[in-house]
């Protein structure tokens, strides 16, 4: 056996708890959880069946917790994960599938799919069979910070610009701020809106906060290539920098799987409740309209609908807060027809749109964001995730289509009432 | 039979013909002649209650006879037709049923013989067309397999006295002939319901249209080789569909007025509805003996498109002309490669690709 | 002879390997090491639980066009098979004499009427075959079924047959071929998928307390 098949296999026999055991015993593969998933509907391929791709789990677990698999193994008839496994399903697992989460929602017995597809990921990672992508941007956030090499100096050159933009000072390394935002490096670079509208938001709102220079970047690659030590590693940088700066709470910025990192996993991955608290900024800007903080006159007139990013809706939790934050600043808001928990994920979520490789199916599973946006005939999509929107942008450009994409911070301030100075 | 001085086809060929020979002449051990019709001998001894029966029997015919008890046929005595009826199926029905059933096997095992696989002149392309969505094919294959199962237990039950107790005995046919009437009486309401989803599914489909004739009067390209035009589906495939429908319609119908008694039925419907059910049933199982052939070993290409549900081109193109020629306009051919893809056949490379920061971090 | 073994030592034995299977393999789900989960819980793990194992049988509105006919023939097989399993009168006889009766005292309900009874059998005919056919025709359910699923199908298939072949209780070899087949069937549940009858509840439990923690509805 090579070091790599027995590193993936150890790794993966470590990821069996008592929910895979009890999922496993429940499927009884009726293919529902194809239906869900968009990289099966928009390609036809079976092999995109959500539930087949833990089969290098569903392997391990059959040779070693069932009646079945223990006797063929020791029959020696048993087929065993190979090698060839680990490499055919890494296709499927990285390429394939963005977790996000719709096929956990409809399987008949319960089984959450995308919580069995990353662990298959564990095992993948720990074999070295994980896209190239991935593994540079998992390199580049452990050495340089950010997976897309975004060092402090770059940060600094656009927080130049914001000031200049807005007359606002951006806080830095305020210690005993009540808020520390964080940022995604994609935000940073192409969508330098969202810390002007932090800043002229919180400015009005009257909310101290504060970036930390040693610990900004949101994004955790580990997550997304399946690494939990290097997502541990990642994420305690975030901690270090919100405990140095004794902050109550700590933003997590219009980035989906960065909420999913910081708010959910963040805790299990280095064992120890945290001594802050995590709010989304939605959730917060949610806060502040309810509380009368946040003022907003003046409604958007163009035709739009939201795209729920998987990590924050769906798989966060943080459904309501942006059509209550919507209500009030447009007037004609319609909605997609599997909307809210439920609507489908732009194609580039879980380090797909990081894969080059997996570029081709990336554009074909947009045909069914596509075919959601051709049913409503919309003039703006309205978006909470960087990585969204930055996938929608491509796949619309692709198919010739001319809708523009908005931040949801980013259109609550063009309707903020602010105080002249 | 000698393998020196013969090909292994002549020997196929060869061991084919004295299978045949020998399951004909099986075949007329068991013809009309062998089975022995039952029926009262002729009495030549005057019975003095004569006059008295023959009265009772005349007055019933003429509605004569009243009855206290109010229900069906409780004026009934004496039921003439049931004899009539009684001499119809132990000869007439199991006779003429199982010369019948064997004439169509043998006619098709013939014409196996003689005409053998109809191949297709250019051979599968490998560029395929759908044909049959996944529900289509479910309710095909369902309808199938109730029929299969109903035939079985059909036959079961009409042929089981002459050819089957000689076999297997009394008290084994008893339990067998039990269990197939109970289980044929529980599935021919599937059997229903099946045909009427099918009827509903496919009828748009087989409305003859132009073109129809000339495919008959082609005689569908089985004798001889030439060009037949059909549609979606060819005259000869709409033609099996109606036979279905209404042979099926008529075996569920009166199948449906035999086990369900208690709606009022009297004999004389009973009757009827079972001679109607098993003519009706030996033409639907003769004529789905052709059925089987066809889709089966007799037409190369064929059976892929209930398996999978997508088809040859060339396959498309040979039998089905009108339907090739849309599915070209629509641009609906799918590569081999794109086919493999979606019958989840592809495998991938070995693209590895080794990770140095699993390194660093262990 | 092999009427007395089937009604006998090998009825007892299918019957303790099903049972000792099924607690088996649920209080190893159940009561089964797990992680604390330490993020702070927006919303009840515990309503979302029981929340998730009931409204899990409901198909998603937008997802019902594309799987319409696994959640029709799904829901005829397993309520026509639920129906005559506790509710056809030979069977209800069979659980009262069996397992309801003590000292004299039995216990038992009413059955359902025999047209009823007739009824069930054929949805959950239908619905088994159209299942199994499902399966095996949809290139997805074939990429993914294992043999496991094909044995299970046939082997309740063949249960529900045998059982229909002996409906006129007239022969005692018909009673006997069901009653081995369900034997069969038992001792081949708690080694399969069959356990997803008991294991669904756990499984829609743990995502339901996953989702509810996050307040969503799942």
């Amino acid at each position: 056996m090579s070091e790599r098949l027995e590193r993936g296999l150890n790794t993966l026999r470590a990821q069996i708890d008592t929910k895979v055991k009890s999922y496993f015993s429940s499927c009884v593969h009726c293919g529902i959880c194809a239906e869900a998933c968009l990289f099966y509907t928009e390609t036809r391929d079976p092999r995109y069946t959500p539930i087949y791709k833990t089969e290098p789990l569903h392997k391990v677990w059959q040779e070693e917790y069932t009646f079945w698999g223990k006797f063929a193994k020791k029959l020696g008839l048993s087929r065993s994960l190979t090698e060839a496994d680990l490499a055919n399903w890494e296709e499927l697992v990285y390429d394939g599938c963005s977790m996000c989460g719709r096929c956990s929602m409809v399987c008949p017995v319960g089984i959450d799919v995308a919580y069995m597809i990353r662990k298959v990921k564990e095992g993948l990672a720990a074999s070295d069979y994980s896209p190239e992508g991935l593994v540079g941007a998992a390199q580049r956030a452990v050495e340089i910070g950010s997976p897309m090499g975004i060092r402090l100096k770059a940060l600094q050159a656009q927080i130049k610009h914001v000031e200049a933009d807005t007359g606002l000072k951006i806080p830095m390394d305020v210690e005993g701020a009540e808020y520390m935002a964080l940022l995604s490096s994609m935000e940073i670079i192409n969508f330098p809106e969202y810390i002007e509208a932090l800043a002229r938001i919180f400015k009005q709102a009257g909310v101290s906060w504060t970036l930390c220079s040693e610990a900004f970047e949101a994004t955790n690659s580990g997550l997304q290539i399946g690494n939990s030590t290097v997502a541990a590693q990642l994420l305690e940088r975030v901690v270090a920098g919100a405990e140095k700066l004794k902050v109550k709470s700590v933003i997590s910025p219009e980035c989906g799987h960065a909420y999913a990192a910081i708010r959910w996993e963040g805790p299990n991955w280095i064992g120890s409740p945290y001594s802050f608290k995590v709010i989304h900024i939605l959730e917060l800007l949610d806060e502040l309209q309810q509380s009368g903080r946040l003022k907003t006159s003046g409604k958007e007139a163009a035709r739009l609908t939201f795209h729920d990013p998987c990590q924050i809706v769906r798989r966060g939790g943080v459904e309501a807060q942006p059509r209550r934050l919507l209500e009030p600043i447009a007037e004609n808001f319609v909605e997609m027809t599997d909307h809210g928990r439920m609507n489908w994920c732009c194609g580039g979520g879980g380090g797909v749109s990081a894969n080059e490789r997996a570029e081709g199916l990336k554009l074909k599973a947009f045909n069914r964001k596509k075919a959601q946006l051709d049913e409503l005939n919309v003039e703006t999509i309205v978006t909470a995730c960087a990585n969204c929107r930055l996938v929608m942008e491509e796949g619309l450009e692709e198919n010739e289509m001319d809708i523009p994409i908005i931040g949801l911070s980013e259109l609550i301030v063009e309707y903020l009432v602010e105080d002249k100075e | 039979m000698s393998n020196r001085f013969m090909s292994k086809h002549s020997q196929k060929f060869t061991c084919q013909i004295y299978f045949f020979l020998y399951l004909i002449f099986f075949l007329c051990l068991l013809s009309p002649l062998n089975v022995s019709a039952s029926g009262p001998a002729a009495s030549k001894i005057n019975n003095p209650s004569n006059d008295l029966w023959i009265s009772v029997r005349h007055n019933t015919e003429s509605g004569k006879v009243t009855s206290q008890v109010k229900s069906v046929d409780s004026t009934v005595l004496i039921n003439p037709q049931a004899d009539r009826w009684t001499r119809f199926r132990m000869t007439q029905l199991i006779n003429y049923g199982l010369f019948i059933l064997s004439v169509v096997a043998v006619v098709i095992m013939l014409f196996y013989l003689f005409r053998g696989r109809i191949k297709l002149e250019e051979g599968l392309s490998g560029i395929m067309v759908h044909r049959f969505t996944d529900y289509e094919r479910i309710l095909h294959w369902m309808l199938a397999i109730v029929f299969i199962f109903l035939a079985g237990t059909g036959l079961i039950l009409l042929f089981g006295r002459p050819l089957l107790i000689p076999v297997l005995g009394h008290e084994f046919f008893s339990v067998l002939a039990s269990a197939s009437k109970e289980g044929h009486n529980l599935f021919g309401p599937i059997f229903f319901v099946s045909l009427l989803l099918m009827l509903f599914r496919f009828v748009r489909r087989n409305i003859y249209a132009k073109g129809d004739l000339t495919w008959l009067l082609k005689g569908g390209g089985l004798i001889g080789k030439s060009h037949v035009t059909g549609g979606f589906f060819n005259m000869g495939e709409k033609t099996w569909y109606w036979i279905v429908i209404l042979t099926g319609l008529a075996i569920s119908v009166s199948g449906l007025v035999l086990v369900l008694p208690n709606f009022g039925q009297g004999r004389v419907i009973m009757e009827l509805s079972h001679v109607v059910h098993g003519i009706a049933a030996i033409i639907l199982v003769s004529v789905s003996f052709g059925h089987i052939y066809l889709a089966t070993k007799g037409t190369e290409g064929t059976l892929e498109s209930m398996k999978t549900g997508y088809v040859d081109i060339k396959w498309a193109e040979e039998h089905h002309d009108r339907w090739a020629k849309e599915c070209h306009d629509n641009d609906r051919l799918i590569s081999a490669e794109d086919y493999a893809k979606l019958q989840g056949r592809v495998v991938l490379d070995q693209n590895v690709s080794a990770s140095p920061l699993m390194e660093e971090t262990k | 002879m092999i009427a007395d073994f089937i009604d006998g030592p090998f009825w007892y034995f299918s019957l303790t390997v099903f049972t000792i299977g099924i607690i088996w393999k649920l209080v190893t789900i159940v009561f089964g090491k797990r992680k604390a989960d330490l993020s702070v819980a927006r919303g009840s793990g515990i309503s979302g639980a029981i929340k998730t194992i009931f409204s899990r049988f409901k198909a998603d509105k937008g997802m019902t066009p594309h799987i319409r006919l696994q959640v029709v023939a799904g829901y005829m097989f397993h309520l026509g098979l639920f129906a005559l399993l506790f509710f056809a009168a030979p069977h209800v006889l069979f659980l009262e004499e069996n397992f309801f009766s003590f000292e004299g005292m039995s216990f038992s309900w009413t059955p359902m009427p025999h047209w009823a009874f007739i009824i069930a059998s054929e949805f959950a005919f239908l619905g088994l075959l159209m299942l199994w056919l499902h399966r095996v025709l949809n290139p997805v359910s074939r990429l993914i079924s294992t043999a496991d699923d094909h044995i299970a199908s046939i082997l309740t298939f063949v249960v529900m047959l045998t059982g229909c072949l002996a409906l006129l209780e007239s022969f005692n070899e018909l009673r006997l071929l069901h009653r081995f087949s369900v034997e069969l069937f038992l001792i081949y549940f708690p080694f399969s998928r069959l356990m997803h009858a008991f294991t669904f509840i756990p499984s829609r439990a743990f995502t339901g307390a996953w989702f509810g923690r996050r307040g969503i509805s799942s």
